[in-house]
């Protein structure tokens, strides 16, 4: 058996009483590539900053290149042979390819000329597979996908042992991702091993080595990529069932629908989208991260820009310009960062809750307290919030009593169609059974709900229907007993079965 | 969910010094402890400070100053950071009511006419604002364009109109003892805060200054504020620049750069007021009543000066470190009132 150049074992990392990983092994070969996979929540992230240096309060075994390691931060691994390509990228976009790639580093004169810079920086750039631009060219004009390639130039320029990338292709449409697997398997044929963590199962199956599976912050598996099918590999994932957090899944709703989608385009989306929302339901738009589904949200809510498309609701044809618009027509959308948009933290739950609707509460433009009291009583009551706390900055509460008011703010307005993307992202169990129970309640009482959530889990057990999405693209519709953890995962990784086709 | 009733007698209750330490840092406490002290001394040692006449010279010294800075409040708490043409809408102001009080128009039309100036002014930088504009930038550019106008208007020259006219008694007319620009001041500072608590609007400002990516998103577009609360600001402007007019019977366009507060440059002082009063520069906390204390707060520590015979450097000196002082020990106390998260 070959010696490993990486290797983890009884690794745990808790923060505070909870165990983010717990007895978790790993381990890579030379000029190997590693695929790292799990859910949301996994413990993938934690696992890359243990390795990267960026977090050095685990207990466990941590070997490097025969060498036993704890880093103290990103710096020392780097120097170990250890770099990470991260999902946000670490360029100045003001300066050129030459310079960021160039940017720190030992064997980086002190003094260059631009000319200098352009011959050292080439070699590098040939590796990633951008020998085609400039070096001169400064890093705002390439396209993203362009843009990771210059990172982990930047990064190969260090010389590293084990290049870790995490999510590469998340933002990447399918040209750029091509890139990027073209160039794991140039750097894997120069010896260099590879971690590569993502969500598409299409690309793991392409290019991994082996496949290490976490679950719930435990390695469940560690597989030959051959030995494993797509099936047996989302199961690894899946694993046990948590289903009872969920209600009852609501079957029929009615025939009618409520709000018609019509030619939606949202920028960001391949195409033009239609969509029928019905009173009663929980529809799911299922996808990845960069798939569009949260686009398609905002741009129904007024907050996103469009290139063209209607609405159509009680026989009104009309398309919201602003939030305001889609306010009126009783349209709520709670988009995925409640502390972007969804939240006012330095001001009291109360106001939080009645910011939505001061029309309610006032009367010739003149604050009612009674009534803002009891509208705020009310919500805080469907919603499970502390009524004793409505005075309280929403600053200070936890972050699943925080997604109960940035929802739970909506019902001022007595929505007919309500819009959440991601219900539930950095929420506890409790809150996320709770805030379940209320979007089925307010479905079971005629709303129309939309979730998109990139949460297997929730998207399987939670809507009547799912809609899912692939890159910008509507791939299928999935109706009420068609929906299952499998048949979605397919369609939101590999809707078109490459990762079969090549084994 | 019910919060479960706790017995309270079982401990017996901290006193309000040691609640005061418990609750806030020590260091803010000590800032505040040691100010104190100063100005405290400086008040006992200043000749003839505690005197009715000179309560009475600190308050109406606050006042100009004072309800510009409420004014300019709103803007700040919106989140819409500070307007630099605060003085140089005055200016323009001043010039526009002195040359309808020397043309012979009244009180009343001469004061119509200028808010019409005020409104303008106020709308434009606001839309501006509004629509994405770096406020710094657009109030710089309109200071230049405002003060133009008055200067070109004017001449440069003073302005001047004869007593008796019918704007002395706001100038230097006085209620039950107090001068009318005092009451101003009061009624302002008090309608202010009733239109910030009470209103549906003062509401949506906090709302904005919040979080204005969370206010576009629960239906409460910045544009619309920053029109409004630029408009009152420049308002608040120009009633001053009115109510100054009359005191001196006269109007040139310098009156703000040069005759005001210790520093003389009227922007400056009010923004310093509105900082001195801790409201948050980022907006969503604070409120009018602070500014008005604030004005007065500076306008006291500013007459201790005087009365102990500082000249103007050490005065302008003293407002800077009160800034500074202010942002540190507001800084400390809201960091210290977020610490549950």
């Amino acid at each position: 058996m070959v010696e490993q150049l990486l290797s983890l074992s009884e690794i745990t990392r808790s923060f505070g009483a909870i165990n983010a990983l717990k007895d978790v092994s790993f381990d890579v070969k030379p000029g190997e590539v590693m695929g790292l996979v799990g859910e949301n929540g996994a413990g993938k992230s934690s696992l890359v900053k243990i390795i990267g240096g960026f977090d050095s309060g685990f207990s466990g075994q941590f070997t490097f290149a025969g060498k036993q390691a704890r880093f103290s931060g990103p710096v020392m691994a780097e120097r170990a042979g250890i770099a990470i390509a991260q999902q946000e990228l670490s360029l100045i976009p003001t300066m050129s390819v030459a310079e960021n790639v160039l940017l720190v580093g030992d064997n980086v004169p002190k003094i260059a000329t631009k000319r200098q810079l352009r011959k050292l920086v080439k070699p590098f750039l040939l590796e990633v597979g951008l020998d085609y631009i400039d070096p001169a060219t400064s890093v705002e004009r390439l396209s993203v996908g362009e843009r990771h390639l210059v990172e982990v130039a930047r990064l190969i320029a260090h010389d590293p042992q084990l290049l870790i990338l995490d999510e590469p292709t998340a933002a990447l449409g399918e040209t750029d991702s091509i890139r990027i697997l073209e160039m794991v398997e140039r750097l894997v044929k120069r010896g260099k091993s590879v971690i590569y963590v993502s969500h598409r199962l299409d690309e793991i199956f392409k290019i991994c080595d082996r496949i290490t599976i976490l679950r719930d912050g435990r390695s469940v598996a560690v597989k030959k990529t051959q030995e494993l099918s797509v099936s047996e590999l989302v199961n690894l994932m899946l694993g046990r069932e948590l289903e009872n957090m969920f209600p009852k899944r609501i079957s029929s709703s009615s025939k009618i629908p409520l709000l018609r989608v019509r030619n939606l385009w949202p920028d960001g989306l391949l195409e033009p989208v239609d969509i029928d929302i019905f009173p009663g339901e929980i529809l799911g738009l299922a996808g990845q991260l960069g798939s569009g589904t949260g686009e398609i949200l905002s741009a129904i809510a007024g907050a996103h820009s469009i290139r063209g498309g209607n609405l159509e609701m009680d026989g009104r044809v009309f398309m919201p310009k602003t939030p305001n618009d889609a306010i009126n027509a009783k349209i709520a959308y709670c988009s995925e960062d409640r502390k972007h948009d969804g939240l006012f933290l330095g001001r009291p739950i109360l106001e939080n809750i009645t910011s939505t609707a001061l029309k309610r509460i006032t009367n010739f433009g003149i604050l009612q307290p009674p009534s803002e009291h009891m509208l705020a009583n009310d919500i805080a009551k469907g919603f499970t919030i502390d009524n004793s706390r409505l005075l309280s900055d929403a600053g200070v509460l936890s972050g699943g009593n925080q997604q109960k008011v940035a929802l739970g703010k909506w019902l001022a307005i007595n929505p007919k169609v309500i819009l959440v993307n991601e219900p539930t992202r950095g929420v506890d169990v409790g809150a996320r059974a709770e805030i379940y129970q209320t979007l089925h309640k307010l479905a079971e009482q005629g709303t129309a709900i939309v979730v998109a959530s990139t949460d297997l889990q929730e998207i399987t057990n939670l809507p009547t229907r799912i809609i899912a999405f692939y890159r910008g693209l509507k791939v299928s519709e999935l109706g009420y007993d068609e929906v299952s953890a499998e048949n979605i995962l397919t369609q939101i990784t590999d809707p078109f079965g490459a990762a079969k086709l090549k084994r | 969910m019910s919060s479960a009733s706790q017995p309270i007698n079982q401990l017996p209750k901290p006193s309000i010094l040691e609640r005061l330490v418990q609750r806030h840092s020590k260091l803010a406490i000590a800032l505040v402890v040691v100010f104190i002290i100063i100005f405290v001394y400086g008040m006992v040692t200043a000749p003839n400070f505690l005197t009715l006449f000179n309560l009475k010279t600190i308050i109406r010294d606050a006042a100009l100053v004072g309800i510009m800075a409420i004014g300019l409040t709103f803007v700040t708490l919106s989140g819409n950071f500070f307007l630099l043409s605060m003085k140089e809408t005055a200016a323009l102001c001043i010039i526009a009511f002195a040359t309808g009080m020397a043309s012979g128009w009244g009180f009343e039309l001469s004061f119509l006419f200028t808010m019409v100036f005020a409104l303008l002014a106020g709308i434009s930088q606001g839309a501006l604002i509004g629509i994405g504009g770096n406020p710094i930038v657009v109030t710089l550019g309109a200071a230049g364009v405002l003060y133009g106008l008055g200067a070109y208007w004017s001449d440069n020259l003073v302005v001047s109109y004869r007593r008796p006219h019918g704007a002395e008694w706001l100038g230097t007319g006085s209620f039950l003892g107090l001068p009318n620009i005092t009451v101003a001041f009061i009624l302002i500072a008090i309608s202010a805060e009733l239109l910030l608590r009470k209103t549906s609007f003062g509401r949506q400002v906090y709302l904005i200054g919040a979080n204005r990516a969370a206010g576009r998103a629960t239906g409460h577009e910045n544009f619309w504020m920053a029109i409004k609360v630029c408009t009152i600001a420049s308002v608040c402007s120009a009633f001053v620049a009115i109510a100054f007019s009359a005191q001196v019977s006269s109007a040139q366009v310098n009156y703000f750069s040069s005759e005001f507060g210790s520093s003389g440059d009227m922007t400056i002082m009010v923004i310093a007021t509105v900082m001195v009063g801790g409201n948050s520069i980022m907006g969503g906390f604070g409120s009018t009543l602070r500014s008005s204390f604030g004005a007065i707060f500076i306008s006291t520590v500013d007459n201790m000066m005087v009365l102990h015979g500082f000249n103007s450097g050490p005065r302008v000196f003293a407002v800077g470190l009160m800034i500074v002082f202010s942002i540190i020990v507001f800084a400390i106390l809201r960091r210290g009132s977020r610490s549950e998260e």
